[in-house]
């Protein structure tokens, strides 16, 4: 069934790669540089429509009336819909924990500031925005919830009335002996935690264009679609119609992070185009529209954790009590970012024993997305912090409090606890690298004269685990059920040697199709300007998923890799059969295929053996179907659903990273300043490490952005107050640190070529590296910051107190 | 984000332009840059009849020296005043200020006259004119006027400014020689408007402070001087303990600071204490003594 992948970059068939494994430019980048990319906002269509949608000012407030007369007669209106046409034609979503999802418009009442309540579809944007002004909603406020632990009372206001509480999920998983390990332990600590809500901001907002086709009953969606083939499945559920009548067509697009879920504005649009007869009907989600209703929020979380140690500074327990508030409904995947930590629970530490105490409620908030990172960020950070207070207490230094507890390198593969397994990796290597460079005894004798001169400086030292190849089973535990998540592209070789991808994701901006390209050009030893990547819309493509879950890089090789080897396996026959030999005579190497062994002898190019199996079928062997291509889909092996207690084995890989991070505390503003950032990282082999590299560098931002700047702030009546980028702070390049890096290189021995996944990166580790330098900073003022971001007021309300007598 | 309908004029004179907003009154509104205005726009928290763009009245763009003052025609952008060689020669403490106005792009569009106009409460060239105590010349239906800055600024993106008047040209102060100058703000990231910010100017004479101006910005409705915390150090010695001492009387003597997100009254009130101790402390630095 599945063709023997190559395990390692020395498995090609090629003397030495010339691609793989090297910095080569990608091959996106002049068609985006030169302006060249269709984005989804470039695209027009005749006869085409453009929507406003109308978003409920209230968090919480029934409907009783919507009046659209007035909207209807302006001139240039061709159609509105409401949640009437929304219960008409589609169903509640199904991207949440059952039961918790809604229409794509609010049908009897809204359940967060934003939500969607009417939609114009208009000859410009700008007079379907006039239109929206016209419409009269007759809103009924109810009683707001905003805060996680009031939406728990058992006489709270219920955000859905068929329920009998706000609470979305409730569970107490424990693996391991978790009492015995906190009754027996030396020591034990206990410490609580908020992050609050940040969330992906790609510089593109959502977009689509639907057009329904009243004739075939068929819908096509442009987009900037992260997973189209995802989004066509969703649509087809959503609007009840056969799968084979959705094309989703994923336009190029600026980014995601997982912030362009955008299931409501394609399935307003798409009622849009069906109520106006079939004219496409475009949408661009504002940045207005975006921040306060879009997907860019999440995680909004309250941790409660402890650490069982002993004297020795081993640690025998964790657990983790976390309130996950997730806004209004569970749409959108949310939920699942409270799920993935299970696949990294104890980091990189071998810790046998834990808990997770994981209670997920709904509030009058606009529902949390997934984001960058799924989850485990703001789990790394308190379990890191939770790593630093026992250190300290302790007496001893964190680096080498960690080191104490690192999975020993020759354990892997290691199962974790909460049951996933890790597939290599040398923690301790990683941390004396990054010792190393940093020159950390010179840090710290630094630290010491910058205290002494009444300065706060901190140096913030942490390592976590970068889970990657996510999979379903990953999510099962809160109902997103299934395993494996195939990835799968075509490969074709014309005569001249020339050679075409099919992949089924659009350009997002990772590198991806740099990757495909690198793999078939060293494959068949080719230039990488002959692989030319096609992507293909949802009903042509192949099985497929796209990006997401630190995935992509590693499911794409193994699906090139197998289409490659099903054409080399095909070559290697027409081969021996032109040859007269055996097939297991004949090698493919270096773009030839030729008589293994025999030296000078004849030989075939790799075009010349894709002509004759495209022009010369009378040479094919018997039964040979003609044709230099094939597709493979490509899954993670051995996934299986998780057992009783919630484990699984899910994400594939775990690359792991440690950052080294100083930084100074105004001990007057409150500002935190990073003054030195060094990361040592290692995700296996490095198909392309310049691709490696600017992951890391966008995720640090990302980080940054979440440890000082970035957070949706509510008020108590539900109204978000940070509704542009005056109040919702982005790092810009003036805040974010260049870093000094090195990479290790522990390839991973259940991936082809042995590559991790890395996409999702730094994200996972920055946050906690920040916190932990800011806490070093004021450890001689015996305060602590377990408030995430670290604001200036409130890091001076900290110092403020701790001043007190 | 699409603005809601408006009309659109570009006068190519000041007179014209005056006689559209006597025109048109409360309904227009004039676009200079656009960098605050268009946001406006889009958001349709304005949403004027009727736009009056200056852009076209070139003869207001231009940066003269007028001897003890440098004037500044409202459509100069903040970046030709920010890289300007008089300005640069003439009056650094100009220059620096406009430097920490958002980013260059902004700079390249946004206009000096706009900015003091916009009286943003938290911007730094309306602290810099209540500073430095210039002369806003506005013309309107009867002719020329021209408002100090102490009686410019009225409250929260208020001004004196009649609804038929335009700024035409600020006359900035020049500094005394051997004056020392600083600006210090305090802003989440670089570029943002500030929490809090303080610009001081101190002139030292046979070792004493023989004046000194202290303006604060992002601490209340308009900017503010500190007249307590100037009469702190004029005529003493300057020294740390002084600097300390002011600031605390600047913070002491502020009303009730703003508060939003990004910090609390309290906190902007202790902001405003720090930064003017820094710009009086790197001020004092810059004084030339004699
Ligand atoms: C991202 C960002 C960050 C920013 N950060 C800062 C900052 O840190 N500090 C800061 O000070 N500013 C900041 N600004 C504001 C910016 O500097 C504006 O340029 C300035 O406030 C207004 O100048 P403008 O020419 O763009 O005016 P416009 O936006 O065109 O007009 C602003 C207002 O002034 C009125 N007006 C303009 N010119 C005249 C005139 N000649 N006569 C009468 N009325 C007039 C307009 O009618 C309007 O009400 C920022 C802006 C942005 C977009």
């Amino acid at each position: 069934m599945t063709p023997d992948l190559p395990k390692s970059l020395s498995d090609l068939p090629v003397t030495a790669p010339k691609w793989v494994g090297k910095p080569v430019n990608r091959i996106e980048d002049p068609m985006l540089v030169t302006g060249r990319v269709e984005f989804i906002d470039n695209l027009t269509m005749p006869g085409m429509l453009h929507c406003a949608i109308l978003h409920s000012p209230y968090p919480h407030a029934k409907i009783n009336g919507i009046d659209v007369t007035a909207a209807e007669s302006l001139p240039g209106v061709v159609a509105i819909v409401t949640g009437e046409d929304a219960e008409r034609w589609s169903r509640v979503g199904y991207t949440s924990p059952e039961g918790w999802g809604t229409h794509c418009m609010a049908t009897d009442k809204v359940r967060f500031a934003g939500e969607p309540v009417a939609a114009v579809a208009a000859v410009s944007r700008y007079v379907a925005e006039d239109a929206l002004e016209l419409i009269d909603v007759d809103y009924e406020p109810l009683p707001v919830i905003v805060d996680a632990h009031a939406a728990l009372e058992p006489d709270s206001p219920r955000i859905f009335e068929e329920h009998d509480s706000n609470v979305m999920y409730q569970r107490d998983f424990k693996w391991g002996d978790v009492d015995g390990a906190f009754a027996a332990a030396d020591h034990t600590y206990t410490e609580r935690f908020r992050w609050h809500r940040v969330g992906a901001n790609p510089i593109e907002t959502f977009g689509v264009i639907s057009q329904w086709n009243p004739i075939s009953e068929t819908l096509t969606c442009h987009g900037s679609f992260q997973t189209p083939a995802f989004m066509a499945l969703g649509r087809a559920a959503m609007h009840r119609l056969p799968t084979n009548k959705v094309r989703a067509i994923g336009q190029p697009h600026g980014g995601s992070f997982g912030g362009k879920g955008g299931g409501r504005g394609i399935d307003i649009t798409a009622l849009l185009s069906r109520k106006a007869g079939g004219q496409p009907v475009k949408w661009i989600e504002d940045r207005l529209e975006y921040l306060s209703a879009g997907g860019g929020q999440a995680w909004d979380r309250f941790y409660e954790a402890s650490l069982a140690v002993n004297d020795d500074g081993t640690v025998t327990g964790l657990r983790v009590k976390l309130l996950d508030d997730l806004g209004a409904t569970g749409e959108g995947f949310g939920a699942t970012g409270a799920a993935k930590p299970m696949a990294s629970f104890t980091g990189c530490y071998a810790i046998p024993n834990a808990e997770y105490d994981l209670t997920i409620v709904a509030t009058n908030k606009l529902p949390a997305s997934p984001y960058r990172g799924m989850g485990p960020p703001p789990h790394n950070f308190v379990l890191e912090q939770m790593m630093d207070i026992a250190a300290r207490d302790l007496g001893v230094d964190p680096a080498e409090f960690r080191c104490r507890n690192f999975i020993p390198s020759d354990q892997f593969p290691y199962t974790i606890a909460s049951g996933n397994e890790y597939d290599s990796g040398d923690y301790d290597a990683a941390m004396k690298k990054l010792l190393e460079m940093a020159d950390y005894d010179a840090l710290r004798a630094e630290q010491e004269q910058a205290r002494s001169e009444g300065r706060l400086r901190g140096i913030g030292i942490v390592s976590t685990i970068e889970p990657g190849v996510f999979d379903w089973n990953a999510y099962a535990v809160i109902g997103q059920k299934g395993v494996g998540v195939p990835e799968g592209v075509s490969v074709s070789i014309g005569n001249t040697g020339k050679i075409i991808v099919r992949v089924g994701f659009p350009l997002e901006g990772q590198g991806q199709y740099t990757v495909a390209a690198q793999l078939l050009a060293d494959y068949f030893a080719v230039d990488i300007g002959d692989v030319e990547v096609v992507a293909q819309d949802s009903l042509s493509a192949p099985t497929n998923f796209g990006p997401g879950g630190s995935r992509l890089a590693v499911a794409l090789t193994g699906a090139v890799l197998g289409a490659a080897g099903k054409i080399r396996d095909k070559f290697v026959r027409v081969a021996a059969k032109l040859f007269e030999v055996q097939p297991e005579d004949i090698e493919l190497m270096d773009g030839k295929l030729r008589v293994r062994g025999v030296a000078g002898g004849a030989q075939l190019t790799v075009g010349q053996a894709a002509g004759i199996l495209i022009h010369r079928t009378d040479l094919l062997p018997d039964g040979m179907e003609p044709g230099a291509e094939a597709t493979f889909v490509w899954s993670s092996p051995d996934r299986v659903p998780p057992d009783d207690d919630g484990r699984v084995k899910s994400y594939l890989t775990a690359a792991y990273a440690c950052h080294l991070v100083v930084v100074d505390v105004d001990p007057e503003t409150g500002k935190t300043e990073i003054l030195k950032y060094v990361i040592v990282d290692d995700c296996g082999t490095r198909l392309n490490p310049a691709n490696v590299e600017g992951m890391i560098d966008g995720a640090v931002a990302q980080g940054v952005g979440a440890a000082l700047l970035e957070e949706y702030v509510y008020d108590e009546d539900g109204q978000l107050l940070t509704g542009t980028f005056m109040d919702y702070l982005l790092p810009t390049i003036h805040e974010v640190p260049a870093t000094e890096k090195a990479a290790l290189v522990t390839p991973s021995p259940f991936t082809p070529l042995g590559a991790k996944g890395a996409g999702e990166s730094a994200i996972h580790t920055t946050p906690a590296a920040i916190m932990c330098a800011i806490n070093d900073a004021l450890l001689p003022l015996a305060t602590r910051a377990t408030e995430v971001p670290a604001t200036p007021n409130r890091l001076w309300t900290l110092l403020q107190a701790a001043k007190q007598p | 984000m699409k603005p809601a309908q408006f009309d659109y004029a570009d006068p190519r004179s000041v007179e014209d332009a005056v006689a559209l907003l006597q025109q048109h009154g409360a309904d227009a509104k004039i676009l200079a840059g656009g960098q605050s205005l268009v946001p406006l726009l889009n958001m349709r928290l304005a949403r004027p009849a009727v736009i009056i763009d200056v852009g076209k009245l070139r003869d207001l763009d231009y940066i003269r020296d007028d001897g003890d003052a440098l004037v500044i025609g409202a459509l100069t952008t903040q970046r030709s005043v920010e890289r300007s060689e008089l300005v640069a020669r003439e009056h650094p403490l100009l220059a620096a200020t406009t430097r920490y106005i958002a980013h260059p792009q902004i700079r390249n569009r946004g206009t000096f006259g706009g900015s003091i106009a916009h009286a943003d409460p938290a911007a730094e060239c309306p602290a810099l004119a209540v500073a430095l105590d210039m002369q806003i010349t506005v013309v309107g239906p009867g002719g020329a006027r021209v408002i100090a800055a102490a009686d410019f600024f009225v409250t929260y993106l208020t001004t004196s400014l009649e609804q038929d008047e335009i700024l035409t040209d600020v006359r900035v102060p020049k500094l005394t020689p051997g004056t020392g100058w600083s600006i210090q703000e305090v802003a989440r990231r670089h570029g943002d408007f500030a929490m809090a910010g303080a610009i001081c100017t101190l002139t030292l004479e046979r070792g004493r402070c023989a004046a000194a101006r202290i303006a604060l910005f992002g601490v209340g409705a308009v900017p503010v001087r500190a007249p307590e915390a100037e009469q702190t150090i004029i005529g003493q010695e300057p020294n740390a303990a002084l600097f300390e001492e002011a600031g605390a009387r600047a913070s002491a003597e502020i009303s009730e600071p703003l508060a939003d997100i990004h910090g609390s009254s309290e906190f902007r009130r202790h902001l405003a204490g720090v930064m003017t101790q820094r710009a009086l402390t790197e001020a004092f630095s810059r004084a030339e003594a004699r």
